[in-house]
């Protein structure tokens, strides 16, 4: 019995062993995974790559990053899993040979059980190749070795049987089965598609923390499943752990092995050895036609054949190329799996369109661009997959059925069937594109918005993006005629598609030499298509010329007859390169160059074209010449007054300025050194008294003058300089953001400063090494006197008087901080002078758009008014109102609480989503479009994160705008969590502690995730170095966590005492420390733990419930007893964790029965108490008046706790039922 | 118009000498190609049918070079390939009509009526609404013929058309075949003797790539009287007289053996004389009793 069953597999192992194209996947695998490792290891020095993290704190040999390339290269591997299954048994159809195999004494079991076994077993030898590949890159010497070191074993094999295997045998599975079931191979396709879809779908559940689990579940490759479980890891456990077979990644194993398994044995159930079963429906009206054509006698008859005329010209060949271009198209449209797939697709999206811009788990509103994008982002995968499947089959058609002969033979000229398939490709995708538009007004109709911007669906699906799709369909022609292996094809075809997006990480930047390249790129409500679209255009024409290029050699290579050897095609391709193919060559060769000359002069001649190398050059250079002019005396900024010209349709600026200086040191100053970043072109730089320049390094934005006569202390100075910014030609790719047609924001960065910039310095010390420099701390200690002597924002200045007048086309409005003078229109230009009435950070903006205002006004309790103006894009009304709320209410309470706001006026503007934050300047606060313009608020529940950004901003104008810390450890403490706070507890009081909850589980979670990509080192809250994760995520928990257990009272009163104490304060600025002892004076002896859990250590909770059950006790009342257990744990700096003794006060609460689909802590609160918890597990009794539903361990989540999903659990009744008690 | 093929030969990667010098001489007219399996028969029909390269020779066609001017060779050619496939979920009207596109018959009125006039000839006219996928083996052959026969080929090349055929069916495209070779050359090739000793005007014999014998099948059969004997022998008894004689065939006959031999003169008395027939001509051909020389001489004395 077991005979014919190992035959059987010995055969299909020999079979594929033999066959170069194993080896071959077996080499791209293992070649990709070495070169991956060598480009994160630092072989390269123009190469930037990082994967699973790699770089800084986790090493590029870990556990964790052999597991996620493992898991990337997994499933690429399906394309080979496709060509290996797919083909196992497929091919006895291909070759009709199955009729000798079924026909044989051999069972159904050893068939198809031996070909399923040595088929997978070949692939689990290809396969094989990544983990080598990893290894043989982990140990290649010529690498960075300090990005080494955390090598095992383990960690690389380990991967290969948890995430390859498993994947494996689901995808060997269904490939396998569709094969061998449907006798077809595009099926297998299908398959493929639907599993991509459900990766994609589990990527874009993930977004909202509440499907995570089930999204992780979806993942058929398991990916997600394991960033899940790995998502908290600190660097440390990155570096040692192996992803634990356990929860939701063990689930999904089973889950999808399950799958795999039940598909195997449906197919073995329903596999029969019978004739082609797919010709069933057929085979009748064959019978019926034998008949028909009989083999009775037949008269013969004089042969008449017809002589028609017969075209060959060009008229002719443009009915035939049309001929081969329709039926082309039939057969891709007219086959029922396009159809199959479209609907996968269309499914797909009508899933993911749920996610629309998810925030903070609130939706925005499905605008066009917004469903475009969302579209674009998950659809860009299906259509590559159908571009190189379809153009496969294309090239391919009649060498499937073998008709190859036949047409080849016909009087066409090559580029007839050539262009004629390439247009029934092109004519899918414009097919797919009107899909996509249909679904996408489709998903805004289904979500209740009815303004569908018709032309922009147009100018994007069947413009932009179109181009992008056709250029990228010539290439993958090309890739599937020259390497004439369809699978090999597909395979190149996906690499490159992955190579082209990696491509300027690994240092090759310019677009010239990268196909296809041109970015149509971010779409603005404000903006249109916005600087772009200038670009794109001319690179996609280049491109086009160079398509020409490749559809000429496409077509000196397509396959024509019986010669596929590559010596002969050569040799084919020379001999047809006659002269049409030599006009277009020349023709497209123009184009080329001349259109790549133009580029090439806008780029890297009217602008400066710098590689990310080159920057990095010029980064370490800079500190290499300059370091030592650091600390130098300089005269301080003390007054600003700038004139800045804005023209919008030109996407330039010209800005004049006047600073007025003083000599705030102690010792005579003739030395001054100015920073002028090397994006602006200076046009004046004049003191107001002798001064020499004696160094200009524009590359490294460096300049010093000489004063004759030096600047004695105490001594003013005035200088008066005007630059230049942007409008020349166009760049390799955009990054003149700042002034736009319609949304212009820049800020004081790009102008004038002065003194050694620490800031230009390499802060990643992989890069530092890279380039010779010592690593370095990233900011000074707390301390540190010299460093508080600036604020962490600038190094030249302290409270400054400023005052501008902006111009700009007169249909728009400019913005500069200050209060409005006068505005007036002088030669076409609309001017607005602005000046501000107290002093301010040197810090400030530009904006300039068509907006529309909504005004109104704060009154105060004492009387004071503020006026408050939202400049919004017409359109984006939508939570204009609740801006303006939010700003009355953070007054209210900020005034309350902490003290006056120094201005009159509280101003938003919207600018454009190129960039995705609200920033505070003074009085002003420019706001993206895309963070809140956009949000949509429908549901109660839903985080308003419109009206909480706003707050945050407010609140900048006291924390930052008002005391502002030194340039040291902690300092954004200060601003940044303190900001945090503020907005909390004015969200809190509008929207209630249960609105607050499920704000705090995103900032818990960005907390932890944030902390696992840590490239130096994470620090207490207290220290905390400009890490985003700490000052806002942890600082929002630690905060909020503060406030309960002190209260809000005594923790509002320490903070507006630090503020009172440090209002507007000169240097040396405040730190820290200072605020931290407020805190302390605040916060009684017993809970002092607190606080240095909070601030000056990393530590973090474990705790959760175990069980909880209850008893009726003769008074009618419920006793409840938990058991909890109870679990604090102290980190490093790079995670390493150590559990410490815990003996701290935890809420213990207990809930009446949550509504349906509310979590079980949202039910009626029957107990909420703190108590002391210690280490290890105990048992805690509560008595309550009502029955109880669950209870849990810190139930709110108001501690750092990795697993706030275990803190709760449901009670049950007692096993011993009532208990009799002596208890009254 | 006729076709000249000269010192055209070919060798495969793996060593395989598909054609050996090949030179033939083919006029207007059925021209029979006969040799065994792998002789070189299709690589020679691929080369001529521009789908093929050769390593050296050339092949001219009136003023046409064949392995050049491949488009112009296209134009006036038709070729069933001894093995093709068809779209299945196609219909006979409708694919004839694209190869009728792809011959050049653009105009439409034109391209419906050779359209019918071929499915017609072709018998498949009451099928042309069926989907070749439901062809049988003979009616897929006759849509091949009736591609072949798109825009009145002057050069027809039909590779083992009869394999597979029942007997009625090839009778009918024999026929077909024998009327087409009234005004275009035709090469048939065939390892079935009768295909050309019933249709075919001049014919070769190739095996190994190399032509054993280009001739006229009556004048080659001619050729050969007198020089063939029989003898039936037991089975066992073979191989005395394969040692002493030049058997050139040999074929089992009720449990007894029928052997041919070539010999100029009457062996011995046991040997009866046979009526020489096309298949002896092979199989002496096969047996490497002619020499080109020999048969192209014979072929000129014939002529």
């Amino acid at each position: 019995m077991k005979g014919p069953f190992l035959e059987t597999v010995r055969f299909e192992l020999a079979y594929y062993l033999r066959r170069i194209s194993t080896w071959v996947y077996f080499g791209i695998f293992f070649l990709i995974a070495f070169l991956l490792v060598l480009a994160a290891g630092g072989a390269w020095e123009s190469v930037g790559v990082s994967f699973g993290g790699s770089g800084g704190n986790i090493k590029v040999d870990s556990p964790y990053v052999a597991l996620q390339l493992t898991a990337a290269l997994s499933i690429f591997g399906v394309i080979v899993t496709a060509a290996l299954l797919g083909n196992s048994v497929y091919r006895d159809y291909e070759a009709v040979i199955h009729p000798l195999f079924f026909t044989s004494p051999v069972t159904r079991f050893s068939y198809l059980g031996g070909r399923f076994l040595g088929a997978l077993l070949v692939n689990a030898l290809v396969m094989l190749s990544v983990p080598l590949g990893l290894m043989a890159g982990a140990a290649a010497p010529w690498t960075d070795r300090a990005r080494f070191g955390a090598f095992t074993l383990a960690g690389h094999l380990h991967p290969y049987l948890v995430v390859v295997l498993p994947t494996l045998l689901l995808t060997g599975a269904i490939f396998f089965a569709l094969a061998a079931i449907t006798r077809q191979m595009l099926p297998n396709y299908i398959g493929g598609v639907v599993l991509v879809f459900g990766y994609l779908l589990a990527g874009s559940l993930m977004q909202d923390l509440d499907n995570e689990r089930r999204a992780a579940l979806l993942d058929p490759f398991g990916g997600y499943a394991i960033e899940l479980a790995t998502k908290y890891w600190s660097p440390a456990q990155k570096n040692q752990l192996l992803v634990p077979l356990e929860d939701v990644f063990l689930w999904n194993r089973l889950l999808w092995l399950g799958v795999g398994l039940t598909v195997f044995l449906v197919v073995y159930a329903r596999f029969r050895f019978t004739h082609v079963a797919a010709e069933r429906a057929s085979r009748k009206r064959v019978t019926h036609e034998e008949t028909a054509s009989g083999t009775a006698y037949v008269a013969p008859r004089r042969l008449s054949l017809p002589r028609p005329a017969r075209h060959f010209g060009a008229a002719a060949q443009l009915r035939q190329y049309l001929s081969v271009a329709r039926r082309s198209f039939w057969t891709i449209v007219g086959n029922r799996y396009f159809y199959a797939i479209i609907a996968a697709a269309l499914l797909f999206m009508a899933i993911s369109a749920q996610e629309v811009g998810k925030m903070y788990g609130t939706t925005t509103w499905p605008v066009t661009y917004a469903v475009l994008d969302l579209l674009g982002a998950t659809f860009t995968l299906f259509l590559l997959i159908i571009i190189s499947f379809y153009t496969g089959e294309l090239v391919w058609q009649e060498r499937d059925v073998r008709l190859n002969q036949v047409h080849d033979a016909t009087p066409v000229p090559t580029w007839v069937p050539l262009a004629g398939k390439f247009t029934a490709l092109a004519l899918v995708i414009v097919l797919l594109q009107g899909v996509m538009l249909a679904t996408g007004v489709a998903t805004q109709a289904a979500k209740g918005y009815f303004n569908f911007e018709l032309g922009l669906y147009v100018r994007r699906l069947f413009g932009t993006e179109l181009l992008s799709l056709v250029l990228l369909a010539v290439f993958v022609m090309l890739v599937h005629v020259v390497v004439n292996h369809k699978y090999m094809g597909h395979l190149l075809v996906i690499l490159y598609v992955v190579f082209s997006g990696l491509m300027s990480q690994f240092g090759l930047e310019h677009n010239l030499y990268r196909y296809n390249s041109g970015s149509s790129g971010t779409y603005s409500d404000m903006n249109g298509f916005g600087p772009w679209l200038e670009p794109f255009g001319w690179f996609k024409l280049y491109w086009i010329g160079w398509a020409l290029l490749l559809a000429v050699l496409t077509n000196l290579f397509w396959v024509r007859g019986q010669e596929t050897r590559m010596a002969w095609r050569a040799r084919l391709a020379r001999f047809r390169f006659r002269r049409p193919a030599l006009a277009a060559t020349l023709v497209a060769g123009l184009l080329v160059l001349g259109l790549g000359g133009f580029i090439f002069y806008n780029t890297n001649v009217l602008n400066d074209f710098v590689t990310s190398r080159e920057v990095e050059e010029r980064r370490a250079e800079y500190e290499r010449t300059y370091k030592r002019f650091e600390g130098a005396p300089q005269p301080r900024v003390v007054g600003v007054r700038v004139w800045t010209d804005i023209f919008p349709e030109e996407g330039r600026a010209r800005v004049r300025g006047e600073y007025r200086l003083r000599n705030k040191t102690e010792v005579a100053i003739d030395s001054l050194h100015l920073m002028v970043p090397q994006e602006v072109e200076i046009r004046r730089m004049a003191f107001d008294r002798p001064a020499t320049r004696v160094l200009a390094d524009p590359e490294h934005s460096f300049y010093v003058y000489r004063l004759a006569a030096p600047l004695q202390p105490g001594d003013s100075l005035r200088l008066e300089w005007e630059v230049d910014y942007g409008g020349e030609g166009f760049e390799n790719s955009v990054s003149n953001t700042r002034v736009v047609r319609n949304g212009t924001f820049f800020d004081s960065g790009i102008l004038p400063s002065f003194g050694y910039a620490e800031g230009v310095e390499l802060g990643d010390d992989d890069t530092r090494r890279k380039h010779g420099l010592q690593p370095k701390p990233r900011m000074a200690p707390v301390n540190d006197p010299e460093a508080r002597m600036n604020t962490y924002i600038s190094r030249d200045s302290d409270w400054i008087d400023f005052e501008a007048t902006v111009s700009t086309s007169p249909d728009q409005v400019a913005i500069a901080p200050g209060y409005l003078q006068r505005t007036w229109t002088e030669d076409g230009r609309r001017y607005f002078h602005y000046r501000m009435d107290s002093p301010i950070l040197n810090f400030y903006s530009f904006l300039s758009a068509r907006y529309e205002v909504e005004r109104d006004r704060w009154v105060g309790p004492d009387g004071r008014q503020v006026a408050i103006e939202v400049y919004h894009h017409p359109g984006h009304e939508y939570n204009v109102e609740r801006m303006i709320y939010g700003v009355k209410k953070s007054l209210d309470y900020f005034t309350a609480n902490f003290g006056p706001y120094q201005h009159r006026q509280v101003r938003i503007l919207e600018f454009p989503r190129y960039a995705t934050f609200a920033q505070s300047f003074p009085n002003t606060i420019p706001y993206s479009e895309g963070i809140g313009f956009i949000a949509r608020l429908d549901d109660e529940e839903d985080v308003d994160y419109p009206f909480y950004v706003t707050a945050h901003e407010v609140a900048h104008q006291w924390w930052a705008h008002q005391v502002i810390g030194g340039n040291v450890q902690g300092s954004t403490l200060l601003s940044e969590t303190l900001a945090q706070y503020s907005a909390m507890m004015v969200m809190e009081e509008e929207y209630g502690r249960e609105q607050m909850r499920k704000f705090l589980k995103y900032e818990m979670d960005q907390y932890f995730s944030g902390r696992s990509m840590e490239r130096k080192k994470e620090l207490p809250l207290l220290l905390v170095e400009n890490q985003q994760y700490i000052h806002y995520n942890k600082g929002s928990v630690a905060m909020y966590a503060l406030r309960d257990y002190i209260g809000e009272e005594r923790l509002n009163g320490a903070i507006r005492a630090f503020l009172e104490a440090n209002r507007f304060r000169e240097p040396p600025y405040p730190n820290s420390l200072e605020f931290y002892r407020h805190l302390q004076a605040a916060t009684p002896d017993s809970l002092r733990y607190v606080l240095t859990d909070l601030f000056e250590t990393i530590t973090m909770y474990g705790n959760r419930a175990r069980s909880a059950s209850y008893t009726r006790l003769p008074d009618g009342r419920w006793e409840v007893t938990l058991e909890v257990e109870g679990n604090k744990i102290r980190a490093d700096s790079l995670g390493n964790e150590r559990p410490v003794r815990m003996n701290d006060l935890v809420d213990v609460g207990v809930f009446a029965a949550a509504p349906a689909g509310k979590p079980k802590e949202a039910g009626p609160v029957l107990y909420l108490q703190k108590h002391r918890i210690g280490s290890g597990t105990q048992r805690v009794r509560v008595v309550v008046d009502r029955e109880p539903a669950s209870a849990g361990i810190d139930p709110y989540h108001k501690l750092l706790d990795q697993q706030a999903g275990d803190n709760t659990v449901e009670v049950k009744p007692a096993a011993g039922g009532v208990r009799a008690t002596r208890r009254p | 118009m006729e076709l000249v093929i000269s010192h055209l030969s070919k060798t495969y990667p793996n060593g395989v000498r598909a054609l050996d010098d090949v030179s033939l001489t083919i006029p207007q007219g059925m021209f029979g190609l006969l040799g065994p399996n792998g002789a070189g028969k299709s690589t020679l029909m691929r080369t001529l049918a521009t789908l093929q390269e050769a390593d050296g020779g050339s092949a001219t066609l009136g003023g046409i070079d064949v392995l050049r001017d491949k488009d112009e060779v296209r134009r006036t050619l038709g070729y069933l390939p001894q093995e093709f496939g068809v779209y299945p979920k196609v219909t006979a009207e409708d694919l004839l009509d694209h190869f009728a596109v792809l011959k050049g018959i653009t105009g439409r009125r034109e391209r419906k009526e050779t359209v019918k006039a071929l499915l017609e000839q072709t018998n498949l006219y009451d099928v042309r609404k069926k989907k070749l996928g439901g062809f049988s083996g003979g009616m897929r052959q006759r849509f091949g013929i009736a591609v072949a026969l798109l825009g009145d080929p002057r050069l027809i090349i039909v590779d083992e058309p009869t394999a597979g055929l029942d007997p009625a069916e090839r009778v009918r495209f024999l026929n077909l075949l024998s009327e087409l070779g009234e005004n275009a050359v035709v090469i048939l090739s065939t390892h079935i003797v009768e295909d050309v000793s019933e249709l075919c005007r001049r014919m070769a014999i190739i095996n190994r790539g190399r032509i054993l014998l280009e001739a006229e099948p009556l004048a080659a059969i001619d050729a050969l009287a007198g020089k063939v004997w029989k003898k039936v022998v037991e089975k066992d008894d073979l191989a005395p007289y394969e040692a002493a004689h030049q058997v050139i065939s040999t074929r089992l006959l009720a449990g007894r053996t029928l052997l041919h031999v070539f010999a100029a003169e009457r062996p011995d008395p046991s040997f009866d004389p046979v009526d020489p027939t096309l298949e002896d001509v092979y199989f002496t051909a096969m047996a490497g009793m002619h020499t080109r020389e020999a048969s192209l001489s014979g072929a000129e004395v014939a002529s």
